[in-house]
């Protein structure tokens, strides 16, 4: 565009700037709001206390809602993944096998949803919404029925403590053992979603699945793969969680699902046909978690910390709407 | 004229109606008398639906005047012309499906008390309409999508009927008939006409209009160019009325070195829909494939996609055959697809150019999983130079592009794939003129090196103008094959309403 002076284009460009970087407008903001607010905010202990517990776990299931959302779907069975992960690890250490073995089993639990929804997906053409929320039902009644009735399963010391803490308490250059994970995937899922074939067809499907399918992809195949890969996704986070709070607590891994789901949705005001991205959902992550941290460090409880960040999502997407339909 | 002026229900004189730089009515006059079936015949685009949708109210004419019994009307809505009796029964059924017969049938005109609604009273009125008007009777309570394509079209009549439609038009009611279901709809036609309803019948089946109508008005170029008796005047003279002469140099010439057989079917056939198909397709030609609505000629094209899977018969290409149970099989097999509904099929409006364009042939771009952008960058741009797809950039989303630059988009998409096979259905629906022409030349060039096209079309000025030879379906058989100088309009159109057949020609 030539340059101009012209008053409204000004404002329509500017509007078109906060539109889009709205997210790290609102991430800037809070940051110097809670620095202000509180002193222990900016403290290098805090902000890394907040990277290991509410960034970590949250974001593995987030990287894989992204996946699933780019497609085109949904998965609700997140939590599902995350508990079917854990309580298998947990188990298969309690009955005194290796963590190798722990973790094996428990990534394979997760497998095993992902597989379950990809059929019901695919072959049995249920829709997405409806397909993981019935596998949510049936695992979280699994789980209850595997646990008579919900009772939690804590291994707070001897071998299996020593597993747990190997996977939770160890750090590599300094970094703890569960960062290194997340960057890790994150790497790889970015890598996936927006450079690989396999990340082309799945935006293609999530963009238009008519064309995808006219175009010879195989479609059933690649969602498929979309709904296991979330799930071990998920799985991991479950891993990790029971890792790292040495038990295994039933229906725990809900807790995930809608801030998985709230967190790539802010990640989507990031681009300007509101597609998900690993880049946005991790930026989505961050902002929820400063927040609840923020909010819980000047004194509000869990409660308000919940109304706090429903304002907070509705405040970002609602501005990145409203002034981009400005902007145009 | 043996009407006399009272009996004229409709009266439409003088319309005029432009779109941006087409005309698509000029000067067009429409009367409709009561007690008569009034055929409106018209090749696509000779302007019968602007016409009929200036009398529904849907589009709001530059010039002209409309007189509805009597009384000059100014400005049209679809709610004032249903109120002054002028009803439409619309190509595609617009009844919900999971209404019953009474609640469709007083669909917007419920009867009850205030808020309440009587279902059983609109029950019983709808039962007693269907049977005082059609002798139909169904079971209370039937649901409309448990009704056959022809007791829904009764529906929607009744439905008109109960709001005392004193002219009744029909687009197409005929097209997902079978011969059975067009019997007994044509004896309600009969009827109402003979209660003295003005019918209006919207078909392009010539049969049809010998049979049913009293009048039938032709159309051409946006105008009415003239009202016949058909009882009286020949099909063929009817349907020289419809065809244009002035092609023009709207196609390109070319000349033809016509290869080896690319694709083979032999025998194809597809319950319901078609039976005993079968035509090659030789490297560096381009057949047509046409037929009406319903004539199974989409389904064909479906069945070589893998879009549905014929129940018997062969397809080969390059002289392997081929099982096409998927639009995967079928790429893989170097057939290309480009469909009718490009927004929904062709192109992802949401992603860009080149996304688009690569989206088919990734795998060509990529190493071990991964995409080279380097190469896929360089593909892209030397196909958008070669179609002169008009993008400010190959990262533009495919949503900002023109629809005849959005179709070659999708051409370019199977270009990159190296296919040998070209399907195209219907290319050039919604693309301007300008576009046309080079799609056309697009095709032209893509036989030229040596590929195999097959072009659906109902378009038959753009059949005869761009194919080598034209196959028609009629009810789910070849009726014909034309080449040379005997493919022309007057004998496509002959042919796929049934008319003529050109059996001799099919090639074996």
């Amino acid at each position: 565009m030539s340059v101009s002076t012209n008053d409204t284009t000004a404002k329509v460009s500017l509007r078109g700037f906060l539109a889009k970087y709205s997210v790290l407008i609102a991430f800037a903001a809070i940051v110097i709001f809670f620095s202000v607010a509180s002193p222990t905010f900016l403290t290098p202990a805090n902000l890394f206390n907040v990277l290991v517990n509410n960034v970590v776990m949250l974001a593995i299931v987030a990287l894989g809602l992204t996946i699933v959302i780019s497609s085109g779907g949904i998965d609700l069975s997140v939590g599902v993944s995350v508990d079917m992960a854990s309580m298998i690890f947990v188990m298969l250490l309690a009955a005194g096998y290796s963590g190798v073995v722990g973790v094996a089993g428990g990534l394979g639990a997760a497998l095993i949803v992902g597989v379950l929804n990809a059929i019901l997906i695919t072959r049995l053409n249920i829709s997405p919404f409806l397909a993981t929320l019935g596998v949510l039902f049936i695992g979280q009644s699994t789980q209850q029925l595997a646990t008579s009735g919900g009772q939690p399963i804590y291994l707070t010391s001897g071998y299996a403590a020593d597993q747990f803490n190997a996977i939770a308490r160890t750090a590599l250059f300094g970094m703890p053992t569960p960062v290194i994970v997340l960057i890790v995937l994150v790497v790889a899922v970015h890598v996936l979603l927006h450079r690989s074939v396999f990340g082309r067809y799945v935006q293609a499907m999530g963009a238009q699945p008519g064309v995808a399918w006219y175009s010879g992809i195989r479609v059933p195949r690649e969602l498929s793969m979309v709904h296991v890969l979330c799930a071990l996704l998920a799985g991991v986070t479950g891993i990790l969680l029971s890792a790292t709070v040495k038990s295994y607590v039933p229906l725990s891994g809900n807790a995930f699902l809608l801030d998985a789901i709230g967190a790539t949705f802010i990640g989507t005001t990031l681009s300007r046909e509101r597609k998900p991205s690993v880049i946005g959902t991790l930026l989505g992550v961050l902002l929820l978690a400063i927040v609840k941290n923020g909010l819980l460090l000047v004194g509000w409880n869990f409660y308000w910390q919940q109304v706090g960040i429903g304002v907070l999502v509705f405040l970002v997407l609602a501005a990145s709407f409203g002034l981009r339909r400005a902007a145009h | 004229m043996q009407t006399a002026k009272r009996d004229i229900a409709v009266s439409m004189t003088g319309i005029s109606k432009r779109f941006g730089p087409v005309r698509a009515l000029q000067n067009a006059n429409l009367e409709i008398a009561r007690g008569s079936i009034l055929g409106l015949v018209g090749q696509n685009g000779a302007g019968k639906s602007t016409i009929i949708k200036v009398l529904a109210g849907i589009i709001k004419p530059d010039s002209g005047s409309i007189v509805i019994n009597g009384e000059t009307v100014t400005s049209l809505t679809p709610a004032s012309v249903e109120k002054l009796g002028v009803h439409f029964i619309h190509q595609d059924r617009l009844l919900v499906p999971t209404a019953t017969v009474g609640e469709a049938v007083f669909l917007g005109h419920e009867i009850g008390l205030g808020p309440f609604v009587s279902r059983r009273g609109m029950e019983r009125r709808a039962a007693d309409l269907l049977k005082r008007f059609f002798g139909m009777e169904l079971p209370a309570g039937t649901l409309v999508k448990d009704l056959t394509t022809a007791q829904q079209k009764v529906v929607q009549i009744t439905r008109a009927l109960a709001q005392k439609a004193s002219v009744l038009v029909l687009d197409e009611p005929t097209a997902a008939l079978v011969k059975r279901e067009v019997d007994s709809l044509f004896d309600v036609l009969r009827r109402l006409r003979d209660d003295g309803i003005a019918v209006v019948f919207i078909s392009h089946y010539m049969q049809e209009i010998e049979k049913l109508c009293d009048r039938v008005t032709v159309m051409r170029n946006g105008t009415d160019v003239g009202t016949v008796d058909p009882r009286q005047t020949p099909i063929d003279e009817i349907i020289a009325m419809m065809i244009a002469r002035d092609v023009g140099e709207m196609f390109p010439k070319r000349s033809v070195t016509l290869g080896a057989p690319v694709l083979e079917v032999s025998n194809l056939r597809l319950g319901g829909s078609f039976d005993n198909i079968g035509f090659n397709v030789r490297a560096g030609e381009i057949v047509g494939l046409t037929g009406l609505l319903g004539s199974g000629a989409k389904e064909i094209v479906q069945c070589l996609f893998g879009l549905k899977t014929a129940d018997g018969g062969q397809i080969k290409v390059e002289g392997r055959e081929v099982a096409l149970s998927t639009p995967v099989k079928a790429v893989r097999d170097g057939i290309a697809m480009l469909p009718e509904d490009r927004r929904a099929h062709g192109v992802a409006l949401g992603l860009s150019v080149r996304e688009n364009i690569s989206l088919a042939s990734l795998r060509r771009y990529s190493k071990s999983g991964l995409v080279s952008r380097g190469a896929e960058n360089q593909a892209v741009d030397s196909l958008i130079k070669e179609l002169s797809i008009k993008t400010p950039h190959r990262d533009a989303l495919v949503r900002e592009l023109s629809g005849g630059n959005q179709q070659k988009v999708a051409i370019a998409k199977w270009l990159s794939c190296q296919s040998r096979v070209y399907v195209l259905d219907e290319p050039t629906v919604a693309v301007d003129v300008g576009a046309k022409v080079e799609i056309y030349n697009l095709l032209n060039r893509l036989a030229g090196e040596g590929a195999a096209i097959l072009l659906l079309s109902s378009d038959l000025l753009e059949l005869v103008g761009v194919c080598d030879r034209v196959l028609v379906v009629y009810r789910g058989r070849l009726a014909g094959s034309f080449s040379g100088s005997a493919m022309n309009s007057d004998a496509l159109l002959a042919a796929s309403s049934g008319a003529r057949s050109n059996i001799d020609g099919v090639a074996a």
